[in-house]
């Protein structure tokens, strides 16, 4: 069944296209590899079929652009979809999974192995009918030569290439103008997520200044009139940190203030989604106060429980308490509270002072200042999802991190799996069936997970346990992050190694639990707390797990930054979801050997 | 009167019903009638045959595995059911991939009682979908037969 047809560019694609789109469909049950070749031969696909994935292998290696898109079953008992999906993927060609398991790891997996699309059986026609996308999307500049202007899908001057501001627009959101440049702002975002996707195959994305301009930028246009108040907290946090750093005095200090600036920053924020970017921004403020930046991030910088100045760090084991009780309070108080339980989690142990001397040094040059803000948003937007975790003080020590990922990574880890979490996001934020949270913030391009195609997807990072690889996530801020987040094989990271990379955590994490970040597009404006703002998948295990997911989340913080279309969706939910984080914190039980959770509120 | 075509296409109009109210059918199996056309003529005969072969093949397997007694793979069995689940799904044949989900149980569980019991209720169930859905094909030529279309059954 090798006739190829209709040829009409060098390509092998007909300019019809999809019509005519060579598809090769591997299935070892031969009646679903019918029904399928049936369902595709309707889309006017051509379909090349056969049952032994070997075989499939041998047509992809003998002529390496005789199809377009490859269409397999993974669980195929005596061959594997996954060898298959590797070698299209060396080939650059889009392979899309087929699979009757629909449950998260199963997934993430195929996601995380760089599948384009995970079908669960029994597949649809209506599915089939738009899987071209994946091929354009992997061409996208040839098409645009080519297929594009033969169907008058773009305007008769050539694009423009958009910047990476224009990228972070919806196309739906470009709603001015006329159908050309609508259009023309979709393709070229569609552009440049093909150009981006390639790019997450073809080389590492580097955090570059010229990503972290475009990164503060964003932000700053985020808004600008928290601004004010949250120097005052900085002030205010600053003076308590000061003073003392007991666990009573420092709890109550900032609790009264917290408390105050909580209700009227969060009354802001909610309605404002405001930052205070600009002040965030800003090297003195910065290296002043950044152990508070990082709890107030949360409360629009009016909350500070999770701050631990540098020299209060080392001391910081008996400042884990009074987070807790600085927290309680703060939960008690607030269903709205952005970040903020995230923020008074125990600070980060002994592990964060390196950290902090990095953060001075990392906010001269203005890349921890994007990661305050980026905090601040996530703070503003975020339901306080980190503080529901359970293994609270995991997610407390790594909070605190100047760099955020190690913090990002233990909050992650720490979330717990919580149902309502899933659904409370998902009626806040809209995102694909199929996509990944946690590629989408990375779907701006500037980070790569495991190769898996970003911006497609929801926020779902998988806890690292024997059928998900671990995402190995760095900071943006780190030279070699990008490195890793490119690296395929996520089931050879493993907990220990995120550890590492994130900065010398060393503290037991639980690997066993699944963390879900649903709904990426929550996470895209908040930040860190998006990071913590995991929603468990209902197959998981509800142990927290994934110090890697944590880490991964926070890294897209910048990316999401960018973004603060679903602050406000996520403001609605915010309290709904904090009660359940809350609950399900107070129930989980410590299995790590960590400060009970009711310990970490001070209950 | 009606005509032996109406009649007939009557027949075929209620025994399709009663098969999906019954549970046998799916809207998987309305599906594979959407996709059969002049192109494909006997794509759900095909299909359907298919299916059959499979749930032969597999049960087979199954048995065989599970008479290894005091040295089942439950494992093997474990991924022949879940090889007939999807064939099942993926043609509408509702009730045998009920059963696969309670013989995956099984399998997990690794009861042999209870994997067992699912493999005679598998047989069971499969061939008495084979019957049912050999008489409807049946019903179909006649109606060919005697002249007339075979009607379009909106469930």
């Amino acid at each position: 069944m090798e006739n190829m047809e209709s040829v009409s560019n060098e390509e092998g694609r007909t300019d019809q296209f999809p019509v005519g789109m060579r598809v090769l469909a591997v299935d070892d049950n031969p009646t679903c590899l019918r029904k399928l070749e049936e369902l595709l031969l309707r889309c006017k696909y051509h379909v090349t079929k056969t049952m032994e994935s070997k075989k499939a292998l041998e047509m992809l290696r003998e002529k390496s652009n005789m199809f377009d898109l490859v269409i397999s079953d993974v669980e195929m008992p005596d061959t594997d979809g996954f060898k298959l999906l590797e070698i299209g993927l060396e080939m650059d060609l889009p392979v899309i999974m087929l699979s009757a398991h629909s449950d998260y790891d199963s997934v993430m997996k195929g996601i995380i192995h760089g599948a384009c699309d995970y079908l669960v059986k029994p597949v649809s026609l209506k599915e089939l009918r738009n899987i071209w996308q994946h091929v354009v999307k992997k061409n996208i500049g040839s098409y645009k030569k080519i297929i594009a202007p033969s169907r008058h899908l773009l305007p008769t001057s050539e694009y423009a290439p958009s910047g990476s501001g224009k990228r972070k627009e919806k196309a739906d959101d470009s709603g001015d103008g006329d159908d050309d440049s609508d259009r023309d702002e979709e393709e070229d975002g569609s552009e440049q997520d093909g150009d981006e996707s390639s790019n997450r195959k073809k080389r590492r994305v580097v955090w570059s200044q010229e990503l972290h301009q475009k990164f503060v930028h964003a932000v700053q246009q985020l808004g600008l009139d928290s601004e004010f108040k949250y120097r005052l907290y900085l002030k205010k946090l600053d003076e308590g940190q000061q003073h003392n750093m007991s666990q009573d005095a420092f709890g109550s200090r900032d609790s009264s203030y917290f408390h105050m600036a909580q209700l009227e920053g969060l009354r802001d924020y909610s309605s404002t989604r405001q930052l205070s970017s600009s002040s965030l921004l800003t090297r003195s403020s910065l290296t002043k106060f950044h152990p508070s930046v990082y709890s107030s991030v949360n409360l629009q910088g009016s909350n500070s429980s999770s701050f631990i100045p540098p020299g209060h760090h080392q001391s910081s084991s008996s400042s884990a308490n009074p987070f807790g009780t600085y927290h309680s309070p703060l939960l008690a108080r607030s269903q709205n509270v952005n970040l903020s339980p995230l923020e008074p989690l125990q600070f980060p142990r002994s592990k964060c002072s390196p950290y902090m001397g990095d953060f001075k040094g990392i906010a001269d040059r203005g890349i921890s200042s994007s990661f305050l803000d980026s905090r601040m948003s996530f703070g503003s937007s975020s339901t306080s999802l980190p503080c529901a975790t359970s293994n609270n003080l995991m997610l407390q020590e790594n909070f605190g991190v100047s760099d955020g990922n190690q913090s990002c990574l233990n909050g992650l880890s720490s979330f717990p799996s919580h149902h309502s979490w899933q659904g409370n996001l998902k009626t806040t934020t809209r995102f694909p069936s199929h996509s990944l949270p946690l590629n989408h913030a990375f779907g701006q391009d500037q980070m790569t997970c495991g190769g898996i195609g970003l911006g497609d997807y929801n926020t779902s990072l998988v806890s690292a346990d024997s059928h998900v690889g671990v995402l190995q996530c760095e900071p943006p801020f780190l030279g070699d992050f990008m490195q890793n987040m490119n690296t395929h094989k996520w089931e050879e990271q493993n907990c220990t190694m995120m550890n590492n990379t994130f900065g010398n955590v060393d503290y037991p994490l639980p690997v066993d639990n699944n963390m879900v970040f649903r709904d990426n597009n929550a996470t895209r404006s908040k930040g860190v707390d998006d990071s913590l703002m995991m929603s468990p998948i209902e197959d998981s295990a509800t142990t927290l797990n994934s110090r890697e997911c944590v880490g991964n989340v926070t890294m897209m913080d910048p990316e999401m930054r960018s973004s603060t279309k679903l602050e406000n969706d996520l403001v609605d939910n915010q309290h709904d979801v904090f009660d359940d984080i809350m609950n399900e914190m107070l129930k989980q039980d410590e299995n790590n050997g960590m400060v009970s959770v009711a310990a970490r509120f001070g209950l | 009167m009606d005509t032996l075509v109406a009649q007939l296409q009557r027949q075929f109009r209620d025994y399709t019903i009663s098969l999906y109210h019954q549970g046998f059918l799916d809207d998987q199996f309305t599906e594979l009638k959407k996709l059969q056309d002049e192109c494909s003529p006997d794509f759900v005969a095909e299909v359907v045959s298919l299916f059959f072969e499979d749930c032969e093949k597999l049960i087979g397997n199954m048995a065989r595995a599970l008479d290894q007694t005091g040295n089942v793979d439950f494992s093997l069995v474990g991924s022949s059911v879940h090889q007939l689940k999807g064939s099942s799904s993926s043609v509408g044949a509702k009730r045998v991939k009920g059963l696969c989900v309670t013989f995956k149980e099984c399998c997990d569980s690794q009861s042999f009682e209870g994997c067992v019991r699912c493999l005679q209720q598998v047989d069971i169930e499969y061939k008495s979908l084979k019957a049912k859905l050999q008489d409807l094909f049946n019903l179909e030529q006649q109606i060919v037969q005697a002249g007339g279309r075979i009607p379009q059954v909106d469930i």
